[in-house]
């Protein structure tokens, strides 16, 4: 074998440990029948948090590219291995606590989540197009079939196709546009594809050609990250899918979709001076604006859609495309500080988003409903889910001094400090309508009055995962300064690239 | 002479065609055909550059790649359009859209 | 005949097979017809990448495509035909619309492809590709190699998940 691929296979471990967990999660799903449920579930958390554990020391390997060129390691591709495995751990964690899904029959579920995880991070690692196309369509195609995991649901069977034919039209065309890129560049690694257009191709025709390439790269990605206009998906997936998956689709292959969308645009289209704080474009063809186009679009849609709902799944889903509008500000201002907004309001937006889903979850288990109407009065019912739904509420609309707030500060200021003030200003608007939706729930949770008035009884374990929610969304502002530390070395690595 | 034209202009139309189908069709195996027209086109373009731009075979290897992804696409999406075959079959009740807004 | 000319009928034979049965595919009222004109829409690509030198994909496409997706597509057909409008969406497309739409998009790719100036890294002599698409796989695209086998059992376990009947 190749010296090199043993090399590289060394600074693979959180992968090779995900492939190994999944064959054993199979295996160990088909020798012990009886005990299903405890086996995988165990392996399934033993591969993920070893995963986890081997990827820390990642953050010092150098940087470089791996297995020919094909997938990257630096400080962004392991944080986003880091966080990745969190999201899908937590998300493991959360099924055993809700009614909704078969306990009796997980094993291809836990098979399914570590294969999706596995692709995630390699999505958020690939330097090349085959690679990013490959991992792409394997996250994809493990969320449709989670998606579809309800088989005697009505709901989650069309959500599931609907989700499978608009997805694959969407990568259908990215696909398309990637061959155009070929065919422009004769390659179909990104870092080709850098160096041809910076030798200067790139002129009348051929700029139009580029231009019409990208777009139809970007249906995939916005299909990914549910930005609007690729976002129809959402709403109706969401709502079938049963809701540890829906928690899992609003934040992981979200943010692997973003991870990949830098690396695309940041490694393959665009010239980075090294020690410059800015990335300039290749110039015919001014991208911010169009990231601006689409953020606005789909921070304001999000909001307004969300107005209207009254079914909680929908309402955090049109939450969710709202707060990718905001994501989407961090990679408009093309600068480092920029990016680094992007990854802080990531790790602000994993710990509220699932807080509110899983407090979702648990409302579900003792009323059936996910309507907001029959959320009235829980205050008296569990005042601990109603407070905490209060805090997660809260940190989505952006309050002070909860972790949301920290990560909408730190996109705004990147816009402000890009000299794209009327852009933050929108922003801002956006997060005020966004209030009054999210004190909509508030409200009805802890001022209205319900009919119920049986108090909830809440397992100890759903407990401890909303109480692993909340901490860090009451008290990340306390370790400020080392998130801060480690997504700007995360950055400034990659930038270097 | 046969050129890269010629292919692009087909591959061209193949896109096109697959993606009235998907705009038009509202039957799921239906739209399914048009997905796998796409991704044919995508293909042809890739084996054409192949061949007249690039110069090396990297593109053909992609479409090895793809032609797998399709396969497996393919069959998930019939394993899904039979599952909702036979829910609605039991339920004996009207269309697949449920699910609104 | 001159063997050039002949050859260039030819291809025009095929390219009109892949785009007219493509068109049957699409505006067919019949499902079974689309099913049956996709056949040959598929085989007459791989006829266009055996004259782009491409033999290996070439059969790849007959075996997987025509051997395996047209057949799974078939079966579907078969299976769900009494439940004839499986409708996803009461609200699709317009016809007219949808069909200027679409002509917009090809004309406007057509033209710029056409006037593009592609990467020029020379031709590609027609050689025998399988040996050198082994060796690739084996070194340049080996991890997308195995990730791919990953990808297929995942398909398999879904696939053989969703469409098991009993919940056991």
């Amino acid at each position: 074998m190749n010296p090199q691929i043993l090399l590289d296979l060394r600074q693979f471990y959180p992968e090779l440990i995900l492939t190994a967990a999944l064959l054993c999660v199979i295996i160990g799903d088909l020798a012990f029948p009886r005990q299903r449920r405890s086996v995988t579930f165990f392996l399934s958390a033993l591969g993920l948090a070893l995963a986890f554990s081997f990827s820390l020391p990642l953050f010092s390997a150098p940087a470089g590219t791996l297995f020919f060129g094909v997938v990257a390691l630096d400080p962004l591709a392991v944080f986003f291995k880091l966080f990745l495995i969190l999201t899908s751990l937590f998300v493991l964690l959360a099924v055993p606590g809700c009614k909704e899904m078969p306990q009796k029959s997980l094993g291809e579920f836990h098979t399914l989540l570590l294969g999706v995880t596995l692709g995630m991070l390699l999505l958020a690692s690939s330097m090349d197009m085959l690679m990013l196309y490959l991992s792409l369509e394997m996250v994809s195609l493990g969320s449709y079939i989670m998606v579809g995991y309800l088989k005697n649901n009505r709901q989650s069977n069309e959500a599931s196709l609907k989700y499978l034919l608009f997805g694959a039209v969407a990568t259908g065309a990215m696909l398309y546009g990637m061959t155009i890129l070929y065919g422009l560049t004769g390659t179909t690694k990104l870092a080709g594809i850098r160096e041809v257009l910076a030798a200067g191709i790139t002129t009348g025709d051929n700029a139009v050609m580029l231009f019409i390439a990208t777009i139809l790269v970007l249906a995939g990605f916005g299909f990914k990250t549910a930005a609007v206009p690729f976002h129809f998906w959402c709403p109706d997936v969401y709502a079938g899918a049963a809701t540890p998956v829906t928690a899992f689709l609003s934040v992981a292959p979200k943010a692997a979709g973003f991870a990949a969308l830098i690396r695309f645009f940041f490694t393959g289209l665009s010239t980075s001076p090294v020690n410059a704080d800015y990335w300039s474009q290749f110039s015919f063809i001014n991208w911010q604006y169009v990231f601006i186009a689409v953020s606005i679009l789909t921070m304001t849609f999000g909001n307004i859609a969300a107005l209207r709902q009254s079914n909680m799944k929908r309402l955090l889903a049109y939450s969710s495309i709202a707060h990718a509008g905001y994501i989407f500000m961090g990679a408009v201002v093309l600068t480092s500080q920029g990016l680094q907004s992007i990854l802080i309001y990531l790790i602000t937006y994993l710990f509220m988003n699932l807080g509110a889903f899983f407090i979702v979850i648990e409302i579900f288990n003792r009323t059936d409903s996910f309507d907001l109407e029959d959320y009235r009065g829980i205050r008296r019912r569990s005042p601990f889910l109603s407070y905490a739904m209060a805090v997660f509420m809260f940190s989505l609309m952006g309050i002070p001094p909860l972790a949301g707030f920290w990560g909408k500060l730190y996109v705004f200021a990147a816009a402000v400090n890009g000299d794209l003030i009327w852009y933050a200003a929108i922003g801002a608007l956006n997060s005020v309508i966004a209030v009054y939706y999210y004190a909509r729930v508030i409200k009805t949770m802890l001022i209205d009055e319900g009919e119920g008035a049986a108090r909830f009884s809440i397992p100890w374990t759903s407990y401890v995962l909303v109480w692993i929610m909340l901490l860090p969304t009451i008290g990340l502002m306390l370790f400020w300064n080392q998130i801060e530390r480690i997504t700007a070395d995360s950055v400034k690595l990659f930038l270097g690239n | 002479m046969i050129g890269l034209g010629h292919y692009l202009i087909i591959s061209a139309a193949l896109f096109s065609l697959g993606i009235m189908c998907v705009l038009t069709r509202k039957n799921a195996v239906n739209v399914l055909m048009g997905i796998e027209l796409i991704l044919n086109s995508a293909n042809l373009n890739l084996v054409a550059f192949s061949k007249f731009s690039a110069g090396n075979i990297e593109g053909q290897i992609f479409s090895i790649f793809i032609i797998v992804v399709a396969a497996a696409e393919a069959a998930v999406a019939l394993a899904i359009v039979l599952a909702m075959y036979r829910l609605i079959k039991s339920v004996n009740l009207d269309r697949a859209d449920t699910l609104k807004g | 005949m001159d063997k050039n000319l002949f050859s260039q009928i030819v291809f025009y034979c095929f390219a009109v097979v892949v785009v007219g049965s493509a068109a049957v595919v699409v505006f067919s009222r019949s499902l079974i017809r689309s099913a049956f004109a996709l056949l040959f829409t598929f085989g007459g690509v791989a006829a266009l990448y055996v004259y782009l030198g491409a033999d290996f994909l070439a059969a790849t496409q007959m075996v997987i495509y025509v051997g395996g997706i047209l057949v799974l597509l078939l079966f579907g057909v078969m299976l769900t035909h009494k439940l004839y409008d499986l409708n996803l969406r009461g609200e699709a497309f317009q016809f007219l619309p949808a069909l200027v739409l679409v002509l917009v998009v090809f004309s406007t790719l057509v033209f710029f492809m056409l006037r593009a100036d592609w990467f020029s890294g020379g031709e590609r002599a027609a050689t025998p590709t399988t040996a050198a698409i082994g060796e690739l796989l084996m070194r340049d695209f080996i991890l997308p190699f195995e990730v791919a086998s990953i990808f297929l059992l995942i398909a398999l376990i879904g696939a053989a998940l969703i469409v098991r009947r009993k919940s056991q």
